[in-house]
C-alpha cells in the first residue's frame, strides 16, 4: 500500500470490523450477560431476583401514589383508621415510605401446592428495621442471620406435618430494601445477588425488560412456565393459546396507558391470536359506538405485531376516567344514604 | 492524478516485458487506494456515512434519558428496529447507490478530465487492468469506510442483550452492503467508461430510473440493481411513506438464489463491458 497514512486507515477500519465481528461471534456462541459492558435495564433490585424466575413485575409506587390518576380516586379509598393502626405499630406509611415494589413468581414444582413458597416481594423504601424486628419478636418470630443479612422468620406450629410447608420470612437485604416471601425464596434472593446468578444474567428476560419504556408499572415473564406449573386443569391448559413470553407495561399519570405484548410458539398461533383479538376489538368498537367516552378507549386499542409477536396497546382517556369516577362516587354514596 | 505515481523510464529505451493482467491490476490498485482515500471525494463520503452514525448517537442519547427515540402506533421501536430502518433507508437506498455513482463513474472519467489517462495507457500494462485496479481500489475504499460505520451504528443502537439474536442479521447486512457497493460500482464503472457525462446519467439511473420502476407494476424493475438487492435484506420493508406504500403494493420479491445470480451477472457483465470499452475506446483528451 502506497503510504503510511493509508496503512493506518486500513488497520483502523479493519480493527473496528474485527472487534465488532469478534464480539458478535462471542456473544452468539457463548452468550453475553447484559451487565458485561452496560448497566442492566430495570431497577437495581433485579440483582436479588433468582435467574430462574418465571415472572417479574415492578411498580414505581412513588410515581403511582403521586399520579393524578391516584389523586382522582383517593377520596374513594376506605377510612384511614386501619392504615393509622398499621403505621403506629410498624412506623411504616405505604404512601410515603415505599418507593418501589418488585414481585417475583418462581416456577417451583410445588407452585400449585405451596403458592406462598413461589412468590417473592422486594420493596424499596425507608424502614425502621429495629422497630419492625422488635414487633416481629413480640409476635413470636425468630431472628437469624444469613450471609450477613438479617432474617425474621415466622414459624407456624401446625405446619410440622406438611411436607410442602415453607416458613414465611422477612429479610433486610439493604438499608432501603426488604424481601418478603418464604424462607427459601428470601434466601434464594440473597444467594442470587451474592453469586451474581440473577435475572440480570437471563438474556431472554432482560430483553423483555429492556424493551419496556417510560412505564411505572410492568410485568414480564414466561407464560408457558406458569401455565404448566400452576396446577391448572388440563382442560383449561389445552384451551390456552401457546404463548411463550409476555410483557405488560403501563404508565399511570393523568390517565392510564399501556401495552401488552406476547410471543407465541409459532407464527400460525400468533396469527390466530391476532385474528381473535381483532374480532374482540371490532366487537368492542361496535358496542361503544353510542358512548363517546368508551368509544375513545376502543379507538385507542391498537393491535400490532408480526411473525411470532402480538402487541396490544391502549390508552384510557380523561373523559372515560371522569365517567368512571362519577360511577364510583355514585356507588360510594349509595350505601351511606341507605344508612 | 496518476502521473506522479507512475515511474518515468530513464536512460536508453529498453523493451520492458508486459505485466500480467493480475499483477498490473494489483499495481494500479496499490497506487489508486491511497489517492482515493485522501481525495476530496472522501470528505463527501465521510459526511454521507457520518450521517447515520450521528443519527445513532442522537438516538442513543435520547434513550439514555429514558425516552424512546421512535414510536410507531404508540409502540416503541427497539434498537434493532431503528438499525434496520437505517440500513434500509439510509445505507441501501441512498449511501450505497450514491457512493457507487460518485466513485464508479469517476474511475476513468477523472483520468480523462485531469488529462492523466495518457500516462497510464503508455505503461506496459493492459488498459483493462487500469480499470480493474481502480475498481478494486474503489471497493476497498468504500468498504473500509461503510462497513465500520455500520458496525458502529449497530453497537450504538442495539442493546448487548439482543446481540446473540441479531448478530446473524448484522453479518448478512454487511455482506449485502458489500455486494451492493460491488454491483453499483461495476454498473457505474461501465457508465463512466462509456458515456461522456457519466455523473448525470448515474444519478438519473440511481435516483430516477430505479425509484420509478420499483414503484411501477411490471417487469421493468428487473432492470435495476435495487430490486435484487432489497430482496436480500433481512429487515421488513418499512411501510410508511407514499413511495414505500407503492413499492410495497407492487413488490414481488425474487427468490434469494435468483437475486444473487442476477447481482453477480450484473457485476461480472458490467465489469467485463467496462473493461472491453476501456481496451478499445479512443479517449480524446480535450485541450
Amino acid at each position: 500500500m502506497s503510504n503510511k497514512k493509508t496503512r493506518y486507515f486500513v488497520a483502523i477500519s479493519g480493527t473496528i470490523l474485527a472487534i465488532g465481528l469478534g464480539t458478535g461471534l462471542l456473544a452468539s456462541y457463548m452468550g453475553l450477560p447484559v451487565s458485561v459492558f452496560s448497566s442492566a435495564a430495570g431497577p437495581d433490585e433485579l440483582q436479588y431476583v433468582p435467574a430462574d424466575a418465571a415472572v417479574v413485575a415492578y411498580a414505581n409506587v412513588r410515581d403511582v401514589m403521586n399520579s393524578e390518576f391516584r389523586q382522582r380516586f383517593k377520596n374513594l379509598e376506605p377510612t384511614q383508621e386501619n392504615k393509622n393502626q398499621f403505621e403506629e405499630k410498624t412506623g411504616l406509611n405505604f404512601e410515603q415510605d415505599i418507593d418501589s415494589v418488585v414481585a417475583v413468581a418462581l416456577t417451583k414444582d410445588g407452585m400449585a401446592n405451596n403458592p406462598a413458597g413461589a412468590f417473592l416481594i422486594l420493596a424499596k423504601g425507608r424502614y425502621e428495621a429495629s422497630r419492625l424486628e422488635s414487633l416481629a419478636l413480640e409476635h413470636g418470630a425468630q431472628v437469624s442471620d444469613y450471609q450477613g443479612k438479617r432474617l425474621i422468620t415466622h414459624q407456624e406450629m401446625q405446619a410440622g406435618t406438611d411436607p410442602n410447608h415453607d416458613d414465611m420470612a422477612f429479610g433486610f437485604l439493604d438499608a432501603d430494601l426488604v424481601a418478603f416471601g418464604s424462607l427459601n425464596t428470601v434466601k434464594a434472593a440473597i444467594d442470587a445477588r451474592a453469586s451474581n446468578r440473577n435475572i440480570v444474567s437471563n438474556n431472554d428476560m432482560m430483553k423483555l425488560v429492556n424493551e419496556i419504556d417510560n412505564s411505572n408499572a410492568w410485568a414480564v415473564g414466561r407464560f408457558d412456565a406458569i401455565a404448566s406449573k400452576a396446577g391448572l386443569p388440563a382442560e383449561i391448559q389445552s384451551q390456552m393459546p401457546a404463548i411463550t413470553w409476555f410483557s405488560a407495561a403501563g404508565h399511570i399519570n393523568g390517565g392510564l396507558s399501556g401495552t401488552f405484548k406476547a410471543q407465541t410458539k409459532d407464527e400460525a398461533t400468533a396469527k390466530n391470536l391476532r385474528d381473535m383479538m381483532q374480532g374482540f376489538l371490532a366487537m368492542a368498537k361496535m358496542q361503544s359506538a353510542n358512548k363517546p367516552a368508551f368509544q375513545q378507549l376502543a379507538d385507542s386499542l391498537q393491535l400490532s405485531g408480526d411473525g411470532n409477536n402480538v402487541a396490544l396497546s391502549f390508552s384510557i382517556p380523561t373523559e372515560l376516567l371522569d365517567v368512571l369516577e362519577a360511577m364510583a362516587k355514585g356507588r360510594h354514596l349509595q350505601p351511606q344514604q341507605q344508612h | 492524478m496518476m502521473a506522479d505515481a507512475v515511474p518515468v523510464e530513464q536512460g536508453p529505451r529498453m523493451a520492458r516485458p508486459r505485466m500480467s493482467f493480475l499483477a498490473a491490476s494489483r499495481r494500479v490498485f496499490d497506487l489508486s487506494l491511497g489517492e482515493m482515500l485522501w481525495s476530496r471525494r472522501t470528505i463527501f463520503m465521510a459526511l454521507v456515512v457520518g450521517g447515520p452514525v450521528l443519527l445513532a448517537l442522537i438516538v442513543k442519547g435520547v434513550e439514555m434519558f429514558g425516552m424512546s427515540a421512535l414510536r410507531v402506533n404508540g409502540q416503541r421501536v427497539g434498537g434493532f428496529g431503528i438499525f434496520g430502518m437505517i440500513i434500509w433507508w439510509l445505507f441501501l437506498r441512498f449511501i450505497v447507490p450514491v457512493l457507487g455513482v460518485f466513485y464508479g463513474t469517476a474511475l476513468m472519467a477523472d483520468e480523462v478530465e485531469d488529462k492523466t489517462l495518457t500516462y497510464l495507457f503508455t505503461r506496459p500494462i493492459q488498459r483493462g487492468a487500469v480499470l480493474i485496479g481502480k475498481y478494486l481500489a474503489y471497493l476497498a475504499c468504500t468498504i473500509l469506510v461503510v462497513l465500520p460505520a455500520v458496525m458502529v451504528v449497530y453497537f450504538l443502537l442495539v442493546p448487548l442483550s439482543e446481540l446473540p439474536t441479531t448478530f446473524g442479521k448484522l453479518v448478512l447486512d454487511l455482506a449485502i452492503l458489500g455486494l451492493g457497493l460491488a454491483v453499483y460500482g461495476g454498473v457505474f464503472a461501465f457508465v463512466g467508461a462509456f458515456f461522456k457525462r457519466p455523473l448525470v446519467i448515474g444519478l438519473v439511473f440511481a435516483f430516477g430510473w430505479e425509484q420509478v420502476t420499483l414503484a411501477l407494476p411490471g417487469y421493468l424493475k428487473q432492470f435495476t440493481v435495487a430490486y435484487y438487492l432489497q430482496a436480500l435484506v433481512p429487515h421488513a420493508m418499512p411501510s410508511d411513506g407514499v413511495t414505500s406504500v407503492l413499492q410495497g403494493m407492487f413488490r414481488d420479491v425474487p427468490p434469494t438464489p435468483v437475486a444473487l445470480a442476477w447481482l453477480f451477472i450484473y457485476l461480472g457483465g458490467f465489469l467485463w463491458l467496462a473493461t472491453r470499452i476501456v481496451e478499445r475506446k479512443e479517449y480524446v483528451l480535450e485541450q
